[in-house]
């Protein structure tokens, strides 16, 4: 039989160890006397004969009340629980946290109340209807949680009054992170008795088989804490089915240029089995409305909505799009921030520069990446280009670039190195280009790092035939899924089966014992009919590399005058260029970071969130720039910092749509769902109540401890002086 | 040999020269002295004359009233007697006690000194006797100033240790003191008080005045010890007690005053006189104390 006593501090009752130190302490004395030789042996020896059992009594009396001093300050300090007592102890006072459900799916409404109406005034009830002197915790489960009070409180009625001001709509709510949230909660609280109340509409995607396994792990922690809570799940949802949402947006273009028109094709979804015949949707571009398309969705169909836009001024838009369909507007709306660039910055390294046209490593790659400009067109290019010596590389030349191509560089040195990892780790693009004047041992060495380093690939030995009129290989035509390329998936956008390389660097992963080494791995994106790769992908930090393993020129490949060069060209750099860093489309309780200038810091940032407040952010000083850093966007929607000096920057936050299906499970599976993890399912007040009057048990007890220690100190002097009769006991006169 | 000024400091001899040890009663001696018999005879200070009456010595006819009146009388003298003293010195081991300087043995000597000193002064006799399990030494009394000297040196060789029984050498030492006098019994008085007060019964069916000046060590008044103490016996040689001294002080004390009240009522039935001297007061002070009293009664 277990006993009935559990510890909160469980590795402080080693301390009890420390009941040895009196009996040490007695023992020490016993063995360090003093000899006194002793003529009155008579008066003291009759003494002695009728005193010593008392005396051993007494002595032994004396030493468990010290040796329980410190054994008792040990329990007491592991705070120990007295678990034993179920049913008896119904006024203990508990600590309890609530985890309530704020997924926008809680909007969904029936009869003009909402599931998120009923678990707020639930809520609202269980905390009201706690024992006096409990303590609370609220945890929103809105993407992983977060608290409503900075800690667990003993303020039960401003909890309640908190609550009543909450509304729903905060992203997806996933049960196991919210749980493992509430455990680590517990260890701040402080009452024996605890209680977990999970609010949840038992919605069928948060409990589905896939989350059941990691929920019933979750629950399993729970219960083996050293105070294991009761769990109950409270089911405040309704069976409301009807919900379309707007799944996503999709853009014809990797980045947008002033002027350029953009395709936005937005997915929409009807989950529910309502038909809407003639379902009316918005496109908004920064909060104004642009255009309204109607469409036909029936029960459990998809549709497609396409809308286009050209942005008339450079920097940060959003774009929106909102099917006016049901009540639950949390998913009828899907925006998108999108940086509208005036120009791309590229840096062109030239590693093999010429004064005759075109035979300079990167003359072509200039024109192509502006081709209007190089043809007196009078059209604006996108990117600008600027080439660069590769003695010139440094962090300064690299800061304002969004790429850099390097074309038959022979090798940087140390520094121009760490210049460019740090240009990509923080977001830049590199795109490297070999040729005649490389040196692989570099490259293979400093460049590639063992799988560490910019370059995807070790560079292998040269194959082809450098002959006019020798063997030559290809691109291979296959489908691409990156989406620099699948713009060629398309026949009609040109190929690359008239493009012949004569020389081409054999592009070969490290060793197998380096290569586990490394972060991440390269991604081929083509190959060629050699079966060598031709362009490899690499993440590195938040930028990205691509390599090519040929020439940027026309030295080794005729493919510089090829009508797929400059599209080429153009998708890889606008690809690397389209890494928006940091991040403007978030996940719900994903931080807003923006990286300003170095001179603003110091300086205050407004952010201003979609419920419209604006909140102030200080901008910290980070290596070369400010930073500013928001962590509260739990709310999805559009939240716009602004910065002294600088233009306004727009971040999205759009909520999973995953709790955009609103099934739910069915009774009998919330049923099964209480057997098998061994926790309370309740439907209603009243039914909660019920239960939890016959779930309280457990008290802490370190209180009465403290006071049993306290007597026991005046017990021990009380007893010492007693048994001494020290003070009592006059010398007699002469 | 040794002097009397190596007991006594010249202030103690001063504190005590002055007064005069009267015995209670009246004992037989042949010396004249400071004390009275109440027996009428033929000593030194005339007292009276009796008619002649047949069977009085002839000797002791005055001729000179013979002379005058031609009647027989007999001349009667008051007789001065002297003090017999008997200094009876305890030599056990408890006596060897004293933790700060002073044994108990010392500063009985000094006090068996002192009254040597004294009585022989006044011309009066003392005498000697040490004992532990039985008695070691007995010196007879004499009032001779080199006596003195004999008795300084027997104080100075005894050395206390063993063990003791009071009653049984007090017994012993009753057919020995024939002739009554004053007993001056310098001990602690530790072991049976019934068989003590027996003894000194025995003692006082002899006619002896007994004076006890009982020797304590602050220590056995106080207990004063603390910590964890071993108590080994000074009498009996392996006897040893570990104890917490402050958890027994109490009950040692209850014993103590319960030992003592049963030695002072025993003596006080016995008409015996019982003096507590401890070792750390000046003894010449207390011993000129003790015998303003007796001087008073």
């Amino acid at each position: 039989m277990p006993l009935p006593i559990s510890l909160l501090n469980g590795a402080l009752i080693v301390g009890a160890a420390a009941f040895a130190i009196p009996i040490i302490i007695h023992l020490f004395h016993k063995s360090r006397f003093q000899v006194v030789k002793w003529g009155a042996m008579h008066l003291l020896e009759t003494v002695i004969r009728v005193n010593q059992r008392r005396i051993k009594l007494e002595q032994l009396i004396l030493l468990l009340v010290r040796a329980a001093l410190p054994a008792l300050l040990a329990l007491m300090m592991a705070r120990p629980i007295w678990i034993g007592a179920q049913k008896l102890l119904g006024n203990a006072k508990t600590s309890t946290i609530v985890l309530l459900d704020n997924s926008y799916s809680m909007q969904a409404s029936r009869a003009g109340q909402s599931n998120f109406s009923i678990a707020r005034d639930e809520a609202g009830r269980v905390i009201n209807n706690l024992q006096r002197g409990s303590e609370v915790q609220v945890v929103l489960m809105g993407e992983g949680g977060s608290t409503l009070e900075d800690a667990p409180t003993y303020d039960t009625a401003r909890v309640a009054q908190e609550i009543g001001k909450l509304d729903a709509g905060f992203g997806a709510a996933e049960v196991p992170p919210a749980l493992d949230f509430a455990a680590g909660i517990f260890n701040q609280m402080h009452e024996s008795t605890r209680n977990v109340v999970v609010l949840t509409d038992f919605q069928r995607v948060s409990f589905e088989a896939t989350e059941d396994a990691l929920l019933g792990k979750k629950i399993e922690q729970l219960k083996k804490m050293a105070v294991a809570p009761s769990i109950t799940f409270f089911d405040v949802g309704q069976d409301v089915r009807d919900n379309v949402a707007v799944d996503s947006l999709e853009f014809s273009k990797l980045m947008v240029g002033v002027g350029q028109k953009i395709q936005i094709r937005s997915n929409l979804r009807n989950y529910g089995d309502a038909s809407y015949p003639d379902l009316r949707v918005y496109f908004r571009v920064d909060g104004k409305e642009k255009s309204v398309s109607q469409v036909s969705l029936q029960p459990h169909a998809t549709a497609q909505v396409l809308f286009s836009q050209a942005f008339d001024t450079p920097g940060s838009h959003v774009v929106e799009v909102f099917a006016d369909a049901d009540p639950l507007k949390a998913d009828n709306s899907y925006l998108a921030s999108i940086p509208v660039r005036d120009k791309v910055p590229v840096i062109l390294v030239n590693g093999d520069p010429s004064t005759e046209p075109l035979k300079g490593a990167t003359d072509f790659a200039e024109i192509a990446l502006q081709p209007f400009s190089a043809g007196k067109v009078e059209m604006a290019d996108l990117i600008s280009t600027k080439v660069i010596k590769p003695e010139d590389v440094n962090a300064k030349a690299l800061s304002g670039a969004a790429v850099v191509i390097l074309g038959n560089v022979r090798r940087l040195d140390d520094g121009q190195l760490h210049a460019l990892e740090d240009f990509v780790k923080h977001g830049g693009g590199l795109l490297v280009f070999p040729g005649n004047r490389v040196d692989p041992a570099w490259y293979n060495g400093a460049f590639f790092g063992d799988s560490k380093g910019l370059l995807p690939l070790a560079i292998g030995e040269l194959a082809g035939d450098p002959k006019e009129n020798g063997p030559t290989t290809s691109i291979t035509t296959e489908h691409f899924e990156n989406a620099a390329l699948d713009l060629f998936n398309d026949p009609r956008n040109g190929g690359f089966s008239d493009v012949a390389i004569k020389l081409w660097f054999k592009l070969k992963p490290a060793a197998a014992g380096n290569a586990a080494g490394a972060a991440t791995a390269p991604v081929i994106l083509a190959h060629l009919d050699s079966g060598d790769p031709f362009l490899v992908e690499k993440p590195y930090g938040d930028g990205r590399v691509i390599a090519c393993s040929t020439a940027l020129d026309a030295e080794w490949s005729n493919f510089p005058m090829r009508p797929a060069y400059l599209p080429l060209l153009q998708r890889l750099t606008v690809y690397l260029a389209s890494n928006v860093y940091p991040p403007r489309n978030l996940d719900v309780g994903r931080p807003i970071v923006a990286f300003l200038p170095a001179a603003s810091a110091g300086k205050k940032a407004a952010i201003v969130t979609p419920e419209g407040l604006s909140v102030e952010a200080p901008i910290v000083k980070r290596g070369e720039r400010g930073v500013v850093e928001y962590a509260k966007t739990q709310r999805p929607g559009l939240y716009t910092l602004t910065a002294p000096g600088e233009p306004r920057i727009d971040y999205v936050v759009n909520a999973s749509r995953r709790e955009s299906d609103l099934a739910r499970l069915s009774p009998q599976e919330i049923a099964d769902f209480a057997k098998t993890h061994g926790v309370t399912v309740v439907h209603s007040g009243n039914e909660y109540r019920q239960i939890d009057q016959t779930q309280r048990y457990g008290r802490e007890f370190w209180k009465p401890i403290l006071w049993l220690l306290l007597i026991l100190c005046f017990l021990e002097l009380f007893l010492q002086q007693l048994f001494a009769r020290s003070r009592g006991a006059r010398p007699l006169p002469v | 040999m040794a002097h009397v000024t190596d007991f006594l400091q010249p202030s103690d001899l001063k504190s005590i020269s002055n007064l005069q040890v009267l015995a209670r009663g009246v004992v037989e001696g042949f010396c004249s002295g400071l004390h009275r018999s109440p027996h009428k005879g033929f000593s030194v200070e005339f007292k009276q004359h009796r008619q002649y009456v047949p069977g009085d010595e002839i000797r002791h006819i005055d001729w000179r009233v013979f002379g005058r009146s031609d009647r027989y009388y007999i001349r009667e003298y008051e007789e001065e007697t002297n003090l017999r003293a008997t200094i009876i010195l305890d030599l056990s081991g408890s006596m060897n006690y004293g933790r700060n300087g002073t044994t108990k043995y010392q500063y009985a000597t000094r006090l068996a000194a002192c009254l040597s000193y004294l009585m022989v002064g006044q011309q009066d006799s003392v005498g000697l006797v040490t004992f532990d399990t039985k008695v070691r030494r007995y010196i007879p009394p004499r009032s001779r100033v080199s006596h003195l000297r004999v008795l300084i040196d027997e104080l100075e060789k005894g050395k206390p240790g063993g063990e003791t029984e009071i009653g049984k050498v007090f017994h012993d030492l009753v057919p020995k003191l024939h002739r009554r006098g004053l007993l001056v019994i310098i001990s602690d008085l530790f072991g049976n008080v019934s068989e003590l007060l027996k003894a000194l019964a025995h003692f006082r069916s002899a006619h002896h005045e007994i004076l006890i000046l009982q020797i304590w060590d602050r220590d056995e008044l106080d207990f004063p010890f603390k910590g964890w103490t071993q108590f080994d016996s000074l009498e009996v040689a392996g006897a040893k007690h570990l104890l917490d001294p402050a958890l027994l002080r109490s009950a040692y004390l209850s014993n103590l005053a319960t030992f003592r009240d049963e030695l002072t009522k025993g003596c006080r039935r016995h008409r015996i006189d019982l003096v507590p001297f401890t070792t750390d007061e000046p003894y010449a002070n207390a011993l000129a104390a003790y015998l303003t009293k007796r001087r008073s009664r």
